[in-house]
């Protein structure tokens, strides 16, 4: 069981997920893994947050090309996406880039 | 790059489904087919004017631009010896039928009239098997040259030689080695897009040896709209705006053998809807999912046009208002023994010369003319190694998605290249070094 | 202990500085580097691609073109930056559009105000009810939500030309990005628009008009527009615009965006295609007149926004829709086929090409 501080940045991503842009989220490993990856947090969100319009935040069992993801403010596509490492009190922040500006 | 039919993987709808049943028009005032005012209308090919034709004149119509495309662009005279690439799918299956529709008229024509001046052209088909770098499950091979030669064969009478070709035959038959050449070629190359193709090019190839090799002079790829559209799309993504407009004309004399597309004004459903009316046996071979841009567009273009019905031809439409080049137009024939009419009726339809952007120089590996910033001048190349000035003439598209960048590689690259490649490597180098002194 | 954890989890070292520890892959290059060398490098290619291209001259008055967005206020951050660093010699200003928006351009209009104090940059806003007379909100009220946006971009784009008119600057530059230009690219493949597929790479349009508009973001990808947006914490705004709560789902946005996750270097390349595409000459192209009545260019006797505004005046919105092409085109498609899924992103997001 890891806490992790979840942040919906702009594009209405927050609009899906009871209009909080701050999430505080206890997530348990899945499977019996040691290790909790991008991949569990994110169908937990699926599962548990989103209220509505998954597809605007989901494709497949990853996010929707065009929501960048950071991990602890790194780009996730660094740490391996979906089986980036979360530990306790880690801080992920999703960006929507898919509305006008 | 123009491919044979719908049997390649790559740009092809991967839910098509070959069969659309015809449906009964619900509206009573609109069943009667509009043009011979007949027949109980069908339905299910797609396009404006789906549901207005009752089955013979759907037949009719679709013969008609296909026949329109031939005549226009004088595709095929009576002196032609035709090769039809056929890989089982409902585009080159149709070609096939119509070429040989047209070529039976032809014969009739033939025999009737007193003086036999106009011969009939003659038809050939060829499937390239590409087995040695797909993963086709087993059975799946022998159960589709079965269908093809019985295909074939069924045809009337003139009869049609049929080449079944496997893919590594782009090797000169007296190298052994050819087959494990070419998969290691392949599997060199590390971007599935990329690979998907390289086998494109590949696949050219072998067709262009099998029609060089028994004397056919045009070769007839059964590309339609949907198949173009996904191609307009996927070269832009790939940054091949210059050489677009090359592949998607009626004629690409850019080969030894020019290639024409005649089914260049007709809709996948159409065809579809053809195969279905008049039972023409298809099949595709199952290959492994591909995650590539090539898939990623055709799903696109397939999802737009399930938006928009006319969404495939005007994005064809709008390519085709890009200017063409010069050998896309069958080349002038200056042979005495060809009839006048036809020399005339070609002079008549082709390009203005003006209208059209000439190019001396192609990239090496996919053949796509070169646009200017991308021709390298090779004048001081002269101590490198072959490879290097082979990279160096590529298209720049190539150089990201199929050649391997470190200089090295390349070299083992370029030695198991089909030679018929490296020979036309050489050809352009000297052309080069011809025009420099 | 901090900096041992990072380690522990494997992410590597810049690959430009080799010091710090990255934070981001470069979608163009697909290095992967830390924040100070992105900033570096993300600021010297806007530069260069100003040097290369011309965009500007000593002297120039320039109006950014500000939504409050992240595009235009990345925009007038890294401008206004790059002006004091290499001298260029420009007097900046901020130009924003007030359609009358409530709950929406209100509140992107606060931030714009924020970013004229927070960069020190003159804000000049322009309205629709002060040049129409009719602010969207109650144009909304008339019309509904079917046609909309075909009004909001038709003006906005006038109201901009209007804006930098008073502002008497000799050039516009707005926040168009890669991803914006290389979907405008296949849309108008999509849609058959050969005049405006000749014209939409042109890193400076318009130079017909009296304004040249410049897009020094052409060959930035909006990924590192966010990046920057986000390292830096600049203040932007980011709702979405409450008349077109769907327009983002545009199929060849996402087209873009899938493509972007295979290849990102597919954004650049169809910018590159649509710079090489061979249109002849003779393509028409619409001549160019003034309108009778207010005196914009216009190709017919009164320029659309007058039609439009004319529609309105008299009670009959109707006029003037659907019989161009165009964006007008885009929302048809959005607003008939789908219920709401259009082939276009920004219907009405950014000005118009």
């Amino acid at each position: 069981m890891a806490e992790i501080f979840m942040f919906l940045y702009s594009g209405g991503l927050e609009l899906l997920c009871d209009s909080k842009k701050i999430h505080n989220v206890n997530v348990e490993q899945q499977n019996g893994e040691d290790k909790l990856i991008m991949k569990d947090l994110l169908s937990w969100v699926r599962t548990n947050l989103i209220k509505e319009r998954p597809e605007m935040f989901m494709k497949g069992d990853t996010v929707r090309p065009g929501v960048l993801v950071l991990v602890n403010d790194c780009d996730w596509e660094l740490s391996g996406q979906l089986s980036t490492t979360l530990e306790d009190k880690d801080v992920v922040v999703f960006i929507s880039t898919l509305h006008g500006g | 790059m123009a491919c044979n039919g719908d049997g390649c993987q790559s740009t092809c709808y991967k839910d098509e489904q070959p069969c659309s049943k015809p449906t009964e028009s619900p509206n009573p005032s609109n069943n009667i087919c509009i043009k011979c005012k007949l027949n109980d209308a069908v339905s299910g090919y797609g396009g404006v004017d789906d549901g207005r034709f009752c089955a013979d004149c759907f037949r009719s119509n679709l013969f008609g631009k296909f026949r329109l495309a031939v005549t226009s662009n004088a595709m095929i005279t009576p002196t032609d010896k035709v090769l039809v690439a056929f890989s089982g799918g409902p585009s080159s299956r149709v070609a096939l039928q119509f070429v040989h529709d047209m070529q039976e008229r032809a014969q009739k024509n033939f025999d009737a009239s007193r003086d036999r001046s106009l011969p009939v052209f003659g038809v050939g088909v060829v499937f390239i098997d590409e087995s040695a770098i797909l993963s086709i499950p087993s059975g799946e091979m022998e159960e589709a040259v079965e269908v093809i030669s019985s295909v074939v064969s069924s045809l009337a009478p003139p009869t049609k030689e049929l080449h079944i070709v496997p893919i590594e035959n782009v090797y000169s038959s007296d190298s052994s080695d050819g087959k494990e050449k070419l998969i290691k070629l392949v599997g060199s190359v590390s971007d599935p897009t990329g690979r998907e193709d390289m086998l494109l090019y590949l696949r050219m190839l072998a067709l262009q040896k099998v029609a060089s090799e028994f004397g056919y002079n045009r070769l007839v790829l059964g590309s339609c709209v949907s198949r173009i559209a996904s191609h307009v799309i996927s070269a832009t993504v790939k940054g091949q705006g210059y050489s677009l407009p090359a592949d998607i004309q009626y004629v690409d004399a850019r080969w030894e053998i020019p290639i024409v597309l005649p089914l260049r004004d007709c809709f996948a459903q159409e065809i579809n809807m053809f195969c279905h009316l008049d039972g023409l046996k298809t099949f595709r071979l199952s290959t492994g999912p591909c995650s590539t841009i090539n898939s990623l567009v055709s799903s696109f273009v397939a999802l737009l046009q399930e938006e928009n019905p006319s969404r495939e031809s005007t994005i064809v439409r709008t390519a085709g208002k890009l200017i063409p080049f010069q050998f896309n137009r069958i080349p002038e024939i200056v042979d005495g023994k060809v009839p006048l009419a036809t020399r005339r009726r070609q002079k008549r339809y082709n390009l203005k010369p003006n209208d059209s952007v000439s190019s001396e120089s192609f990239c090496l590996l996919c053949n796509s003319p070169l646009d200017k910033s991308e021709i390298v001048d090779a004048s001081n190349a002269d101590n490198s190694r072959s490879s290097d000035i082979f990279y160096s003439a590529c298209c720049s598209s190539c150089h990201f998605q199929i050649l391997p960048s470190d200089s090295i590689s390349m070299e083992q690259f370029y030695m198991d290249l089909p030679q018929s490649v490296l020979s036309r490597a050489k050809q352009a180098n000297n052309g080069n070094l011809s025009l420099l002194r | 202990m901090e900096e041992e954890k990072k380690r522990q989890r494997g992410v590597r070292l810049c690959c430009l500085c080799n010091e710090q520890r990255a934070s981001l892959k470069r979608p163009k290059t697909l290095e992967h580097i830390c924040r100070d060398c992105f900033y570096r490098v993300f600021e010297d290619e806007i530069h260069d691609v100003i040097l290369s291209n011309n965009l500007f001259s000593p002297g120039d008055r320039v109006a950014i073109g500000a939504s409050g967005g992240k595009d235009s206020t990345v925009l007038a951050y890294v401008l206004s930056k790059l002006n004091k660093t290499h001298n260029y010699g420009l007097d900046l200003f901020l130009l924003s559009v007030d359609e009358g928006i409530t709950g929406y351009r209100d509140d992107s209009l606060l931030t714009v105000h924020r970013n004229q104090i927070q960069y020190g940059l003159p804000l000049k806003v322009i309205s629709y009810e002060e040049l129409y007379g009719w602010t969207m909100d109650n144009i909304v009220k008339m019309i509904g939500l079917k046609n909309n946006c075909t009004f909001c971009g038709v003006f906005r784009r006038q109201a901009l030309d209007r804006g930098a008119a008073l502002l008497k600057v000799d050039k516009v530059v707005t926040g168009h990005n890669a991803d914006d230009i290389a979907e405008t690219v296949l849309l108008n493949i999509l849609r058959g628009d050969i005049a405006r597929l000749s014209r939409c790479t042109s890193i400076i349009t318009g130079e017909d008009s009296p304004i040249p508009r410049c897009k020094p973001f052409k060959y930035t990808y909006e990924k590192e527009i966010v990046m920057y947006a986000y390292f830096k914490k600049l203040d932007y705004f980011s709702t979405e615009c409450i008349y077109s709560p769907n327009a983002y789902r545009g199929f060849a946005r996402e087209f873009i965006k899938d493509l972007e996750r295979i290849r990102p270097r597919a954004i650049l390349d169809i910018i590159q295609s649509g710079e090489n595409f061979r249109i002849s000459a003779t393509t028409k192209m619409p001549e160019q007149g003034t309108c009778e009545r207010c005196g914009y260019i216009s190709s017919q006797k009164w320029c659309k926004a007058c039609v439009l505004l004319d529609g309105l005046n008299r009670g009959l919105p109707k006029l003037g829709i659907g019989r161009s092409r165009g964006s007008i085109d885009g929302c048809k498609d959005r607003n008939e086929k789908n219920g709401g899924k259009s082939i276009e992103s920004k219907q009405c997001g950014t000005l118009d090409f």
